[in-house]
C-alpha cells in the first residue's frame, strides 16, 4: 500500500488536474483547425504580429529613412528620381525600396511593417475591452434577468445603441483629442452592446438549467454561480464577438483616419492612406495605395474568420455532417 | 389581428421618448464640452471686447448653463434647430435638402443589400459545410473586411481616372454643357450614384447574408423542415417556400436596424464621392467647429434610429406569430 501511493508523485498530481482541461483544449483545438478558414486567420495574425513585436528586423530601413539622403553613390536617388517622387518599385534602383517610396521619400514597405503594430493594438485593445465591459454586464443582467438590475443594464445599452456609431465616435474622438487611446475608448464605448445582448440570452437560458439549481442548493453565492460555473459556458461565444469587435475596430480607425482623425505620432495604415489623399497621389501611385488598404483586409478578415470559426467551438452541436 | 396590446405600444412610446430625452442630454454636454467655439471664427483680434460679447449675445451664449440646455431641450423638441453659424442657413432647411439626397443614395444599395444577402445566406446555410459554402462565406468575410473608402478609390481609379466612364464626384454635373430638362437630370444623377452604390454593395450584402445564413443553418434541422421532406417536398420547395420563410424573421427585424449602419456608411463615402447629404454636413461641421449642426445632424439621426427600432418591435409580433409582447399569460 505503502510503495503504491509514494508512486502517485506531484506530477501525477498535477496531470491529474490538468489532464480534462488539456484534453477540453484539445478538442476545441481540434475543432478549430478543422476549418481551413480559421486556421488562415491564424496564420495571417501570427504574420503581423511578427511585424508588429519585431519592425526592425522585417523593415528594410528606419522609419526616419529618406531615400535620398546618404552618402552619394550607395543607396541614394539619383536626381531624376528626386524629381519624379514617388518612386514606383523597381529593380536595379541604388537604393532599396522593395515596393516602393512616399512623396516624401520614406519606404511603402518600411511603413507598412511599423503600421501593423498599432492595427493590431487597436484590434487586441478594442475587442478585449468591449468583451471586459460587455461579458460581465451581460452575465449579471441575464442572471438577474427581469430585475431592476437587468432592466438598468438593458435601459443604458438601448440609450448607446440609438446612437450613430461613427459620428458618435468622431464627436468623442473630437472633444477627447487625437490619440490611439481615445480611440479606442471611443469604439468600445459603443461595441461593449453586442457582447452585453448576446451573453445576456445565453446567460438567461443556462441559468434555467439543473446544474445551476444544483448549485444553488449546495449553497453556492451568486458570485460563485455566474462566475464559476455560467462564464465557462458562455466564454467560447464571447471571444466570437471578441474577434467580431477587433475586426470592427480596426475598420473604424481606418474609416476615421481617412476623415482626418488619426494619431499622427504613431505610424498606422489608416494615415498613410490619409497621407495618400492628403497629398493628392491616390491615382498616381499604385505600390503606395494597394498595400495600406490591403493590410487592412487582410488583418480584419483574419479577426473574422477566426471569430467565426470559434462559433463552431462555441456552439458544436451545431456543426452538421 | 391586433398581436400588440395598446398597453405594449403605449409602454415602448413612453421609453423611446425618454430614451430621446437621454440622448438629447448626452448630445448638449458632448457638445459642449468640444474644443474651441464657433464664435473664434466669427470674430477676429481687432474686435472689441463689448463687439465680441454682443455676438456672443446674439448666439445665446451669455446665457447660464441651465438656461442653455433648457432652451435647448424645449427648442430641439419643437423641431427648431436654430441657424448654422458657418453655412449662414436655417440646419433644418440644410437637413430637409440633404435627408432625401442620402436616401436616394443609400436606397439603392440598401435594397441590392437586403435582396442579395438573404439569397445567398439561404443557400449557405442550406448547405452549411460544404465547399460551396465555405468559399463563398470565405470571400464574403474577405469583402465585409474591405475599408469602404479604399474601395471607392479603386473604383473610381478604374472606372474614372483610367476608363473616364462615369463620374467621380458630386450629385450633378457641376457646369453642364447640356440643358436640364427632366430627363438629362435624372440620367446625370444615375450616372452619379453609380459608383457610389458599386463601391457600397460589395461590402454591404454580407451583413444580411450573415445573419440569414445562421438563421437558416438552425431551422435546417427543425422538425417541420423534416415533415415537408418526409411528405416528398422537392428539395428546393423545402428550402425556399418551409425554411427561408421561417428564416426570414430575423432578417426582416435586422434590416430596420440596418437603415442605422446606412447612416454609417454615409458618413464615409459621401465623402469621398463629394456627395452633398447628412454625412458630408456632419463631418464638414466637425471639422469646422459648426456645432449647432453637429448637434442637429447628431439629434435627427439619433430620432430615426430610435424610430426604426420601435418600428422594429412592433413589426416582429406580426412576423413571428408566436411572439406576444405585452400580454399576462
Amino acid at each position: 500500500m505503502a510503495t503504491e501511493e509514494s508512486e502517485f508523485t506531484w506530477f501525477d498530481a498535477v496531470k491529474d488536474r490538468w489532464s480534462h482541461r488539456y484534453e477540453r483544449f484539445q478538442r476545441g483545438w481540434g475543432r478549430f483547425t478543422n476549418h481551413r478558414m480559421g486556421t488562415v486567420g491564424l496564420l495571417i495574425l501570427v504574420f503581423f504580429s511578427l511585424w508588429a513585436l519585431f519592425p526592425e528586423v522585417f523593415a528594410p530601413h528606419s522609419p526616419q529613412w529618406k531615400a535620398y539622403l546618404g552618402p552619394t553613390g550607395e543607396g541614394r536617388m539619383t536626381l531624376e528620381q528626386v524629381e519624379s517622387l514617388p518612386h514606383p518599385p523597381a529593380f536595379g534602383d541604388p537604393f532599396f525600396a522593395p515596393l516602393g517610396t512616399t512623396d516624401g521619400g520614406t519606404g511603402v514597405m518600411t511603413l507598412m511593417v511599423y503600421g501593423a503594430k498599432t492595427a493590431l493594438y487597436i484590434g487586441f485593445a478594442a475587442g478585449a475591452l468591449s468583451s471586459l465591459v460587455g461579458v460581465p454586464l451581460g452575465l449579471i443582467s441575464g442572471f438577474y434577468g427581469d430585475t431592476w438590475i437587468d432592466e438598468t443594464i438593458q435601459r443604458i445599452a438601448d440609450v448607446v445603441y440609438s446612437l450613430p456609431f461613427l459620428p458618435l465616435v468622431i464627436v468623442l474622438v473630437a472633444v477627447r483629442g487625437i490619440t490611439t487611446t481615445n480611440i479606442i475608448l471611443a469604439i468600445v464605448l459603443r461595441s461593449w452592446i453586442n457582447n452585453c445582448i448576446i451573453i445576456r440570452g445565453e446567460t438567461l437560458s443556462l441559468k434555467e438549467h439543473a446544474y445551476v439549481d444544483s448549485a444553488k442548493v449546495a449553497g453556492a453565492s451568486d458570485t460563485r454561480i455566474v462566475f464559476r460555473h455560467i462564464l465557462p459556458h458562455v466564454l467560447p461565444l464571447s471571444f466570437v464577438y471578441l474577434a467580431q469587435d477587433a475586426a470592427f475596430a480596426i475598420l473604424t480607425q481606418a474609416s476615421l483616419a481617412y476623415l482626418g482623425l488619426a494619431d499622427f505620432t504613431a505610424y498606422s495604415w489608416g494615415l498613410m492612406l490619409q497621407n495618400i489623399q492628403a497629398r493628392g497621389y491616390i491615382f498616381d501611385a499604385f505600390w503606395w495605395l494597394i498595400p495600406p488598404g490591403l493590410a487592412i483586409t487582410l488583418v480584419a478578415a483574419a479577426f473574422y474568420f477566426i471569430g467565426f470559426s470559434m462559433e463552431d467551438v462555441a456552439n458544436p452541436q451545431r456543426t452538421q455532417e | 389581428m391586433t398581436r400588440i396590446s395598446a398597453k405594449y405600444l403605449a409602454q415602448r412610446l413612453v421609453v423611446s421618448y425618454l430614451t430621446i430625452l437621454l440622448i438629447m442630454t448626452l448630445l448638449f454636454a458632448l457638445v459642449r464640452s468640444m474644443p474651441g467655439s464657433f464664435i473664434d471664427m466669427m470674430t477676429s483680434p481687432d474686435m472689441t471686447q463689448a463687439q465680441v460679447q454682443r455676438i456672443r449675445q446674439e448666439w445665446g451664449l451669455n446665457q447660464p448653463l441651465w438656461q442653455q440646455y433648457i432652451d435647448f431641450m424645449i427648442n430641439y423638441q419643437l423641431g427648431n434647430f436654430g441657424w448654422s453659424p458657418t453655412r449662414i442657413a436655417p440646419i433644418w432647411q440644410l437637413i430637409k435638402q440633404r435627408l432625401p439626397r442620402t436616401v436616394i443614395l443609400f436606397g439603392g444599395t440598401y435594397l441590392a443589400g437586403i435582396v442579395i444577402g438573404p439569397l445567398v445566406g439561404m443557400y449557405l446555410g442550406w448547405w452549411r459545410g460544404s465547399k460551396k459554402d465555405q468559399t463563398i462565406f470565405t470571400s464574403g468575410l474577405l469583402m465585409y473586411s474591405i475599408p469602404s473608402f479604399w474601395i471607392a478609390w479603386l473604383f473610381i481609379w478604374a472606372f474614372n481616372y483610367e476608363l473616364g466612364w462615369l463620374p467621380s464626384g458630386y450629385m450633378v454635373t457641376q457646369f453642364p454643357e447640356f440643358a436640364w430638362t427632366p430627363i438629362s437630370l435624372s440620367v446625370d444623377i444615375l450616372r452619379h450614384l453609380a459608383l457610389p452604390i458599386i463601391s457600397f454593395s460589395v461590402i454591404g450584402w454580407v451583413g444580411t447574408m450573415l445573419v440569414m445564413r445562421t438563421t437558416m443553418n438552425d431551422v435546417v434541422d427543425s422538425d417541420y423542415v423534416f415533415l415537408a421532406e418526409a411528405k416528398g417536398v422537392s428539395e428546393r420547395g423545402v428550402m425556399i417556400k418551409h425554411a427561408a420563410r421561417n428564416a426570414l424573421i430575423p432578417v426582416a427585424t435586422g434590416a430596420l436596424v440596418g437603415v442605422v449602419f446606412i447612416l454609417d456608411g454615409s458618413v464615409v463615402l459621401e465623402n469621398v464621392f463629394n456627395y452633398p447629404g447628412m454625412g458630408n454636413l456632419i463631418v464638414t461641421a466637425v471639422l469646422n467647429s459648426d456645432y449647432p449642426v453637429t448637434q442637429a445632424v447628431f439629434f435627427v439621426m439619433a430620432v430615426l434610429i430610435v424610430f426604426m427600432r420601435l418600428l422594429t418591435d412592433v413589426a416582429y409580433t406580426y412576423l413571428d406569430p408566436r411572439i406576444k409582447f405585452g400580454e399576462e399569460e
